[in-house]
């Protein structure tokens, strides 16, 4: 009896092995995808189900709230690296040439401008567009004062002023707000003072060598004047340092408050609260009169590469590849972009309409071709030391020659990263 | 068979602290020799290849002025701390064994919030410092200020340990027995002479653990460090450990902030040791 016990036992752990390894796709290829955009989870995992039952191919989506490089760093590591992995721009120049395909020969190249492409060939590509500006609510503006609101007439420091003063004198006592985070205002807007220059690079290498000096730079100036008027206007004023992401969005999805500098991405944060559809994005009006606020500073951001080494097959490379196309050429895999998830996409071929008021805005500008790129080389610690000292301006214990200081301190000892 | 040999010997290790020690290899000391080994490396984290460096690191890591100011704050937080700390938890824990109504059930719940965790804990106060306080008192919020938000930092680990310290000084009280109690009474000790004369003399061991346990937990305090000033603000509330992982990952200096994690590591250990020493040396027994 025992004997029979025994052997049963035995059979039953074989099969249970068995069963655990001979887990494989309907076509034997399966395709891990790592994501690194938390909001979008629920529907990549979502879609990977039907990619999976329409495609024959067996795709896993995983998510990680690390950091992404580091994250990725535990995955090489131990090497099990996912097939494909989504990926900051900066990582893209970081980890391609240890460990990305290139995907120079795809179609789908021709369509967007925000690939990832370095030495001459493409390893990224991009998810989707996000672009920075000034939200605004243009609801709570027309309330006060009673006239349709034409983002387009905010140019210069002077209008953005003229318009405050407006809502002010309408009964809207504190019509911004400011986002504390060191990433919104040291990666988002002092970056903006980089990225406005035709030359980031030579502007840059200008401060570090001395023949620019900060405080003296036009552009610096200008979008601090109207940084000035946020800051000044702030709902949040007297503890500028501590108010919340949340209640200033909420404030500015509500109607409370009219303005505040961020992106598109930040329609996550909105569309939890009583939202208004009357809102856009517009670019921060500045007296640099070079049309850059005729422009909002954005680009592709998050990006696909796929992975070149030895752990993953010829034929998992190809059903990456695969997958990539779907997204852009299908109609599924376009609808899953910008249906599904919302945002903005990186390619001309896809011509639906994207669904949230910030996103349309971005679309807009980026159909227009009136988007400022993205510098996607500063140091890695230059959001959180440089922001630190905004912080500093945003709390007023610096002036802004003090800022400007600090800033240009940073950079006689910061390197931008390759590229 | 010979109970003094020598194989005898290695063989009831094995067989009784072979798997706890092959465990402790494989996740303390293996990890921390390779660490070791990346403070000599410049690897940013990432790439496939180790350059070595030699001592780079460590010379850069003494030159990192952002990381000894990190540290500097993580010893005035931890000196407040700690010393907050015991004095509450000795409090709470004189007053959990004298007897009064529903004692165990404040014991439990002067512990409670040590079993949230940190991070959950921060957010809780954040918003209490935020939101809370600032509508009750119509103020700015604490957090807002540099010595605000390191007060905050103290005030909530006070809160969080305290409970989890008391445990160990009531047992601490409890054991004291209670005829040395008695007889200090005889003699004639008023209840404070006797506190102070034979209660706290015969309490030594329990000093000892909570201030070690204190000390050490404060000195790598992270948690809550992130979740409830995220180091600001401007940067003024970053404490050693979160400038550590800012380093080895946000930055991408993995061999610097490994280097930076070393030095933190000696900093508590002698701290701590030192402290174990010099307690243990004056210990009593009754």
């Amino acid at each position: 009896m025992k004997k029979v016990l025994a052997i049963t036992l035995a059979l039953l752990m074989v099969f249970a092995i068995t069963a655990c390894g001979g887990k494989t796709g309907s076509s034997g290829v399966s395709i891990t995808i790592f994501n690194s955009k938390m909001e979008i989870q629920s529907q990549m995992e979502d879609m990977a189900k039907e990619y999976s039952k329409a495609k024959g191919v067996d795709v896993e989506v995983y998510y990680s709230s690390d950091t992404v490089a580091a994250h990725l760093s535990t995955r090489y590591a131990s090497n099990d690296p996912y097939t494909i992995s989504m990926v900051d721009a900066k990582d893209v120049y970081a980890l391609a040439a240890d460990h990305a395909v290139d995907l120079s020969d795809q179609e789908w190249v021709e369509n967007t401008t925000q690939a990832i492409t370095i030495d001459g060939k493409t390893y990224g590509f991009p998810v989707c567009v996000e672009a920075r500006g000034i939200i605004y609510n243009a609801e709570a503006i027309e309330k006060v004062t009673g006239t349709a609101f034409d983002p387009t007439t905010i140019k210069t420091t002077a209008d953005f002023q003229k318009l405050i003063d407006q809502l002010i004198a309408g009964g809207m006592a504190t019509p911004t707000g400011v986002m504390n985070e060191d990433w919104s205002l040291a990666a988002h807007y002092l970056a903006e003072v980089y990225e406005q220059h035709d030359d980031p690079d030579a502007f840059i290498a200008s401060i570090k060598d001395g023949s620019v000096k900060l405080i003296d730079d036009a552009k610096f100036n200008a979008m601090m004047d109207t940084f000035d008027v946020l800051k000044a206007n702030n709902y949040a004023k007297d503890a500028a340092i501590s108010a919340e992401r949340e209640v200033t969005e909420q404030k500015l999805a509500e109607g409370e408050i009219a303005f505040m500098f961020g992106g598109n991405w930040d329609w996550s944060v909105i569309n939890a609260y009583e939202y208004s559809e009357k809102m856009g994005i517009m670019p921060v009006p500045n007296d640099s009169g070079d049309g850059s606020s005729d422009k909002l500073v954005g680009g592709g951001s998050k990006y696909f590469f796929i992975d070149s080494s030895d752990n993953t097959s010829d034929e998992q490379r190809q059903a990456a590849k695969d997958f990539l196309n779907w997204l852009v050429n299908d109609a599924d895999g376009q609808d899953f972009i910008v249906n599904q998830c919302a945002l903005v996409p990186a390619f001309s071929n896809i011509t639906l309409d994207v669904q949230d008021p910030l996103g349309a805005s971005v679309k807009k500008y980026a159909d227009d071709n009136a988007l400022i790129g993205n510098y996607n080389y500063l140091p890695d610690d230059h959001y959180a030391k440089c922001g630190a000292s905004f912080q500093k301006y945003l709390a007023g214990q610096i002036d802004r020659a003090g800022f400007a200081n600090e800033i240009t301190t940073y950079w006689a000892t910061a390197e931008v990263g390759e590229h | 068979m010979k109970q003094n040999k020598l194989s005898y010997k290695i063989r009831q290790y094995i067989l009784f602290a072979g798997p706890g020690t092959a465990l402790f290899l494989a996740v303390v000391i293996v990890p921390f020799i390779y660490g070791l080994y990346l403070t000599l490396t410049s690897w940013d984290g990432v790439s496939k290849t180790k350059e070595f460096v030699g001592l780079e690191n460590l010379a850069a890591a003494f030159k990192d002025a952002d990381y000894w100011h990190a540290m500097l704050r993580t010893v005035i937080y931890s000196v407040f701390a700690v010393v907050f700390i015991n004095i509450v938890s000795f409090a709470l824990a004189y007053l959990v064994t004298q007897g009064i109504k529903g004692q165990n059930f404040f014991r439990a719940g002067f512990f409670v919030p040590n079993l949230i965790g940190g991070i959950v804990l921060g957010y809780i106060w954040k918003f209490v410092f935020n939101r809370a306080f600032v509508a009750i008192f119509s103020s700015t919020s604490l957090l807002s200020t540099t010595n605000g938000a390191m007060f905050c930092l103290i005030l909530v680990s006070v809160w969080q340990y305290a409970g989890y310290m008391m445990l160990i000084y009531v047992a601490g009280f409890m054991s004291v027995s209670k005829d040395v109690q008695e007889a200090s009474k005889i003699d004639g000790c008023t209840p404070s002479q006797s506190m102070r004369h034979v209660i706290i003399p015969l309490m030594r061991s329990s000093f000892v653990q909570c201030i070690f346990l204190s000390i050490t937990r404060c000195f790598v305090v992270y948690d809550v460090n992130l979740s409830l000033t995220k180091g600001g603000p401007a940067g003024t509330s970053v404490m050693a450990a979160m400038h550590v992982y800012n380093q080895a990952f946000t930055y991408k200096n993995y061999g610097l902030g490994q280097s930076e994690a070393v030095i933190l590591f000696a900093v508590c250990a002698i701290v701590g040791v030192t402290q174990v020493l010099i307690g243990k040396r004056g210990e009593v027994e009754a």
